[in-house]
């Protein structure tokens, strides 16, 4: 009892803004799930709450949703084996051998992550839907008979799936790759190994521990993917769990009761995958295999380098080049078609894009909410994320699962959540754009989290105890010493918000009204409701403004790295 | 006369792990003293206690006749107001800021008159042998330069006290010697009160008015360099500093032990009289031919060259003698061949019963 008041008494300010801003977002984290778990189990009325009267019953009506479970696992493990793939051999060849130009490629591979899930997802239904997809017209024009792709099936979806939403799993990869000692790959040559037998012998064990914790993660990821799923399951009628949640709110009457049961049940599947993942990790990461940064002795691959090198950059091409060009050509025309000859070209869809009731006020709010969900939520979660890692306040290990929460919620679900908790609440913000708002800061506090941790930790702790050393208050210390050397990684989480807020799509669909629309669900709908090539210069002008945002990011953390250093 | 810093009875506890068990000491105004001992031995700790960056479990921690820390009073003065300074061992160079900002940071915190500022900072580079870097980014300087950056900045604002955190183990072997000089020297100059961590017991000996040799969280031995070095107080104390010979055996009368294998040996007054170990540091035996002769009260022992190392500055020998094999260091002039017979001798003084 001395020690926690002798302690509380040091800690004073930064204590109580925790324990206020904990509690607001245990609040905002654990609520919207409430109402989940509530209309999961309401046989009256749905939506009302509480609900009238409750039994098991949404959860027995699963058993007609199995062809929708099936379909989940087929798509979730036919993508994640294609992103592992993918991931492991890009990450091989990036942090492993001696292909030229491979810091170049390195940041190459981030592009498919700010493409975006659904913008990948709509130029892969213009490259290879059948019959008048490009791909398809291709092969037409050139001699061939029927279809040579069909991007709606399952095998199609868990592709765009792999490409767009399995970027993670080349992340983690070559982080387990990266952080080897070299010298115990070295140590195997010195006593007799080959290249092959030190591979099989010593590599492949080391990396094991991360390669299949990320399988793992990515497909409890891809169980809540929704983009592709929706964009290229919903005309072929191919449901997934996160499609069909958002189908039985479209029905009249709305299934609530289904939604919930279904949204739970996904959620519990992602918490234990999840969980599992962490627990790979944490077993199997030997002591050798350190958080120190090596620097990997490249294998030589002699002439196959150019082998290498070509299947980086088609990957490359199949992710960023393509789609993006299959969007811009067909954002251009009155009609899509490859054969040049035939086509009209025109800037007609952009100019209805963004003048029309559609784009426009939806991209503006877009805007809106990704700055100021951006510009709110760094402080906030900064002075957050310098508790958990930098205090010695008991619970912060709480704090940090508290924040981390969302991450296992998937956003339909959980935008189905805050969308009845926020009915239910007496504040009248349904439909405005502060739910939105709300919304997006909650599921986006794991990220900013993460993103600021690795700053906050990069920052010697001596650094600020001699500041107080040197008489300096906790609030001095913060705002000379502190601030000034994290605000490299503030500037880089406040452009991370800002570009998943303007983005995002899973929580959004639910959350906005006729009055507050935003950039992703409003392409979503006139994917569903108009042409293509109208469709398809919104999805350009998203990714225009994403990468325009990728660009000042990597401008303004290019503009702090030569000074600021320890 | 007030002793500047007093530590009494300070434990810290992380948890269940005892890190400091019941520590006291007292630093009289001007004095350099170290807290000595291997990793984990609480060291570190008591110095960010008395430092206010660790919150000790209980126990009382006085500035100057000021409580800064108490227990029982709960009292517990913030860093920022104990008015001492702190050389990190990773020197903390605020790496966004020049030398001369980091320098000015304390004087500027303590509203001095902006010419006094600059007046100051230039003053403690001069001192640190810094000047002309004042203007430098912080980040693009070497360790060495680092560190007496570092040793500027804790001295600018004249602290009373000042603590230093194993300041010089990043240092490569030559600077830290040369660093080891260039503090001891400032801190005669400056007359402050120091405390200095570290593991390093050539650098404590060195540097120190007293050492204070610490284990598992508790004090081994107080004393001047040459009273730890020639008494040391313990087995840990006799095994952690410098190069000593552990020989078993038990005391047989009055002054003599009588050790394994049946050598006897005189040993100091005043050692532990149920001590079952006598200390003989190597560099206090002597290696005789075999028919030299010697004094009366020096202890004798037949011995053979094991082994013999050049080092440069010394010649290490091992050897074999009744109890065992016996550590020896001698002049570089004295070489003898391994495997020739030898009369160990040691005076009865150097042979401490522990």
């Amino acid at each position: 009892m001395r020690a926690l008041s002798l302690r509380l008494r040091g800690i004073g300010i930064p204590g109580l803004l925790m324990l206020l801003v904990v509690l607001l977002c245990a609040a905002l984290v654990v609520y919207p799930v409430v109402f989940i778990v509530a209309e999961s189990l309401n046989v009256g009325e749905p939506g009302v709450f509480p609900p009238e009267a409750i039994s098991l019953a949404n959860y027995a009506g699963m058993r007609r949703d199995l062809d929708v479970l099936v379909n989940t696992l087929l798509v979730a493990f036919g993508a994640t084996v294609m992103a592992v793939v993918i991931g492991f051999v890009l990450a091989w060849i990036l942090t492993r051998t001696n292909i030229p130009g491979h810091g170049r490629l390195e940041r190459l591979m981030e592009l498919p992550y700010y493409m975006t899930p659904l913008v990948g997802a709509m130029a892969w239904a213009v490259l290879a839907a059948p019959k008048n997809g490009l791909l398809n017209q291709l092969w037409h024009v050139l001699g061939g008979g029927g279809d040579l792709f069909n991007i709606y099936a399952p095998l199609g979806i868990a592709w765009v799936m792999a490409l767009f939403e399995g970027t993670v799993a080349f992340v983690m990869i070559s982080a387990a790759m990266k952080s080897m000692d070299p010298s115990l790959e070295e140590s195997s040559r010195v006593f007799g190994a080959g290249k092959l037998r030190t591979a099989l012998r010593i590599t492949l064990p080391l990396v094991a521990p991360g390669v299949l914790s990320a399988t793992v993660f990515v497909f409890a990821e891809m169980l809540g993917a929704f983009a592709a799923a929706f964009v290229l399951g919903i005309p072929g009628r191919y449901y997934v769990v996160t499609t069909a949640i958002w189908e039985s709110t479209q029905s009249f009457p709305p299934e609530y009761g289904r939604a919930a049961a279904l949204g739970l049940s996904l959620f519990v599947a992602m918490v234990v995958t999840l969980t599992i993942s962490k627990l790979i990790m944490r077993r199997g990461a030997y002591a050798t295999i350190t958080g120190k940064a090596f620097r990997p002795r490249p294998v030589d691959v002699g002439r196959a380098r150019w082998l290498l090198v070509a299947v980086a950059w088609f990957y490359i091409l199949v992710a960023v080049i393509l789609p993006l060009a299959a969007l811009l050509l067909t954002s251009f025309q009155k009609f899509a078609t490859v054969d040049l000859s035939e086509s009209i070209f025109t800037i007609a869809n952009y100019v209805t894009a963004l003048s029309t009731g559609t784009l426009g006020p939806a991209f503006l709010n877009s805007l809106i909410l990704g700055l100021s969900v951006a510009s709110i939520g760094v402080p906030v979660i900064g002075i957050l994320t310098w508790i958990v890692y930098r205090s010695d306040l008991p619970g912060r290990g709480l704090v940090e699962y508290v924040l981390m929460f969302p991450q296992a919620v998937p956003r339909v679900v959980f935008g189905l959540g805050l969308l009845w908790a926020w009915i239910n609440i007496p504040i009248p913000i349904y439909g405005t754009l502060w739910l939105l708002g709300i919304a997006y800061f909650t599921v986006f506090l794991p990220l900013g989290l993460r993103t600021m941790a690795g700053v906050v930790l990069q920052v010697d702790r001596s650094l600020e105890e001699c500041a107080r050393v040197c008489g300096a208050s906790w609030l001095r210390q913060m705002r000379t010493i502190s601030l000034p050397l994290l605000r490299p990684g503030l500037a880089a989480a406040w452009l991370l918000i800002f570009i998943a807020s303007v983005r995002e799509l899973g929580a959004s669909i639910f959350l906005m009204g006729p009055r507050s629309k935003v950039v992703s669900p409003a392409i979503i709908n006139a994917w569903l409701t108009s042409s293509s090539e109208l469709s398809a210069a919104m999805a350009v002008i998203l990714t225009a403004t994403v990468f325009a945002a990728v660009v000042v990011l990597f401008g303004v953390a290019r503009r702090f790295t030569g000074t600021q250093q320890a | 006369m007030t002793p500047r810093i007093e530590v009494n009875d300070l434990v810290i506890r992380y948890g269940e792990v005892v890190a400091v068990s019941g520590v006291s000491f007292a630093i009289q105004p001007g004095e350099l003293v170290t807290l000595l001992g291997p990793s984990g031995c609480g060291k570190t700790s008591t110095l960010r206690a008395i430092a206010g960056l660790e919150d000790p479990s209980s126990g009382t921690i006085r500035l100057g006749g000021e409580t800064v820390f108490s227990s029982a009073e709960r009292r517990n003065v913030p860093t920022e107001k104990r008015h001492l300074s702190m050389v990190f061992q990773s020197y903390a160079i605020w790496p966004h800021m020049t030398v001369a900002e980091n320098v000015a940071y304390g004087l500027t915190l303590r509203k001095l008159p902006r010419a006094e500022v600059e007046q100051t900072v230039r003053r403690v580079l001069d001192m640190v042998r810094m000047d002309g870097y004042a203007d430098r980014s912080a980040s693009k300087l070497s360790g060495g330069q680092q560190q007496r950056v570092a040793v500027a900045r804790a001295i600018a604002f004249s602290p009373t006290v000042l603590l230093f955190d194993e300041p010089l183990s990043n240092l490569d072997a030559k600077l830290r010697t040369e660093m080891r000089v260039e503090i001891r020297e400032l801190q005669r100059q400056l007359d402050v009160t120091s405390v200095y961590v570290t593991h390093d017991q050539e650098e404590a000996l060195a540097i120190s008015d007293r050492i204070i040799v610490m284990d598992h969280g508790r004090i081994e031995q107080i004393g001047t360099p040459e009273t730890i070095y020639n008494r040391p107080g313990s087995l840990f104390v006799a095994d952690f500093v410098g190069a000593a010979n552990l020989i078993p055996g038990r005391l047989a009368a009055d002054g003599v032990f009588e050790a394994t294998g049946g050598v006897r040996l005189a040993v100091a007054e005043g050692g532990k009289q149920d001590g079952t170990t006598v200390a003989l540091r190597s560099s206090y035996v002597e290696l005789r031919p075999e028919s030299a002769a010697v004094p009366d009260r020096m202890n004798v022992a037949a011995g053979m060259i094991h082994r013999r190392m050049f080092h440069g500055d010394f010649i290490q020998y091992v050897v074999d003698w009744p109890p065992g094999q016996l550590i020896v260091r001698r002049p570089p002039t004295e070489m003898i061949d391994e495997g020739a017979s030898v009369r160990i001798v040691c005076a009865p003084e150097h042979c401490v019963l522990l």
